[in-house]
């Protein structure tokens, strides 16, 4: 057993070397590794704090959230409640008031319609009221009738007599036209009643057997007629200003 | 038969014979240094721990907790100086049961080379942590009578700790050795396993050793709430 004091220097020298080299390759990255990863770890569970105190705060304020929203539930829903009811009732109302403007429309038009209706069946009833009445008075008309229009057109025709003259232009001869020949005391007074309404005027009897029963008088261009065609012209005209008229106006009329 | 690889000359460099201690010392760096860089090669910290990175971590944090256990605080010098004791003491002493390998903790040289960096060390650590005064200070403590049986306790620890592992390596590379001639087949492999139990025992022995001679060597008398220095019990 000795000493080899070269060898002590050599492992002295050798175990200093070691150190080092240890120190390079073993203690600095493993320690350096272990202090990295602690600093990796303690920044992670502080991020982890973090958003767990995040999470916390998330959670926290939804559930005060959601507390108000049950709080208000019931204001929100009377809320809704009421403004379901006022649009309801406006919806309502304006259907009303649609139904009732079509309502009012469709009374206008029936109304419309049954005043043209009336007014066509008056027409109508007018019109075979009147042939029914010309024809009646065609056939039954005689020479009595015709006389007595002849008599009646003598008392009128004063109230023509300035409308005829003004026709007549510069014809001096008067022509009255029946479908039978008046007798001679008619015509004196029809002749009389010329004379006194159109002085001047010199006057000729003539038939027609085509004329309806009456009498016509012929100035020149002008004439005037008292026959049965012109009163039923007349009611004509009189019927149809009547089924003019609105329904009311007709109701009372009737 | 050969009770210490210093008279192995493996070669002469220089005038200067390389024993076999000092290329096995040489192979053991190669394979601890081989290794440490061949595992913290790629180490960085997004990259998940290999299982012989964690093996490392683990030896070396092992090592950091003992020393602060001893110490009570974690000192990066002292982990260098007795981590890498351990773990050249505990490398080489594994090393005996590769047959034909002379391990060099067997060999004296290198235990005093080892008990004199320690004895170097402990010193220097003390002035470091007390200041030289300080440190110098702790010879004559308790009194000056003290003086010279403190000196030859610093020596005389430095000589068990270089004798201890040499004896209890070299004696059984030596019986391994002895039973290996006279019963080669079984009782070797006894002494074998004994003998890497015991040379783990022995470098744990010797890096904690050597860490409390650090530890009591840098140790900081505690000071009372008046700022004024307890008195030590001199029983």
């Amino acid at each position: 057993m000795s000493v080899d004091w070269i060898t002590v220097g050599a492992q002295i020298v050798n175990f200093l070397v070691l150190i080092w080299l240890l120190k390079r390759f073993l203690y600095r990255p493993i320690l350096d590794g272990i202090d990295a990863r602690e600093a990796e770890i303690s920044a992670r569970m502080g991020e982890a704090a973090a958003i767990r105190e995040s999470a916390e705060e998330t959670e926290a304020r939804y559930k005060a959230e959601i507390a108000a929203l049950r709080a208000s539930r019931g204001e929100m829903l009377d809320a809704a409640r009421r403004d379901a009811e006022a649009e309801r009732d406006a919806l309502l109302s304006d259907a009303r008031t649609r139904l009732a403007e079509e309502q009012a429309e469709r009374e206008s038009h029936r109304t419309e319609e049954t005043r043209r209706f009336a007014a066509d069946l008056h027409r109508r009833g007018a019109g075979a009221l009147l042939a029914l009445t010309r024809k009646a008075l065609d056939d039954l008309a005689d020479e009595t009738l015709e006389q007595r229009i002849a008599l009646h057109a003598a008392s009128r025709l004063r109230g023509v007599a300035e409308a005829l003259r003004d026709g007549a232009g510069e014809a001096r001869e008067a022509v009255a036209l029946t479908r039978d020949a008046l007798p001679a005391e008619v015509q004196a007074e029809v002749r009389a009643a010329l004379k006194d309404a159109l002085p001047g005027f010199a006057l000729r009897f003539d038939t027609d057997p085509a004329l309806p029963p009456g009498l016509s008088l012929r100035l020149g261009g002008a004439q005037a007629g008292w026959t049965v065609d012109s009163y039923l012209d007349g009611l004509d005209a009189a019927l149809d200003d009547l089924a003019r008229q609105p329904a009311r106006q007709v109701t009372h009329a009737a | 038969m050969e009770l210490t690889p210093d008279e192995n000359v493996i070669f002469t460099l220089g005038g200067i014979a390389i024993n076999a201690t000092i290329v096995n010392t040489w192979i053991i760096m190669a394979l601890l240094v081989g290794v440490s860089a061949l595992i913290t090669r790629n180490l960085r910290p997004d990259v998940p721990p290999s299982r012989w990175r964690t093996a490392l971590e683990v030896a070396v944090g092992g090592i950091v907790d003992q020393i602060a256990e001893i110490t009570g605080k974690s000192d990066a010098r002292v982990l260098y100086f007795a981590g890498t004791l351990f773990l050249f003491i505990f490398t080489a002493n594994l090393a005996t049961v590769v047959p034909g390998f002379d391990t060099p903790t067997a060999s004296l040289s290198t235990t005093a080379a080892l008990a004199l960096t320690v004895l170097v060390a402990v010193p220097i650590f003390g002035i470091g942590s007390r200041g030289i005064g300080g440190y110098l200070r702790t010879y004559i403590e308790p009194s000056l009578i003290m003086l010279p049986f403190n000196i030859i306790g610093e020596v005389s620890r430095g000589i068990s700790l270089a004798i201890r592992l040499y004896g209890n390596i070299m004696s059984g590379a030596v019986i391994a050795a002895i039973l290996l001639g006279v019963a080669p087949f079984f009782f070797p492999v006894l002494m074998d396993m004994l003998g890497l139990l015991t040379g783990v025992i022995q470098a744990y022995i010797f890096a904690i050793l050597a860490t409390v001679y650090i530890s009591s060597a840098t140790a900081t008398e505690p000071k009372a709430p008046d700022g004024t220095k307890p008195e030590k019990d001199r029983t």
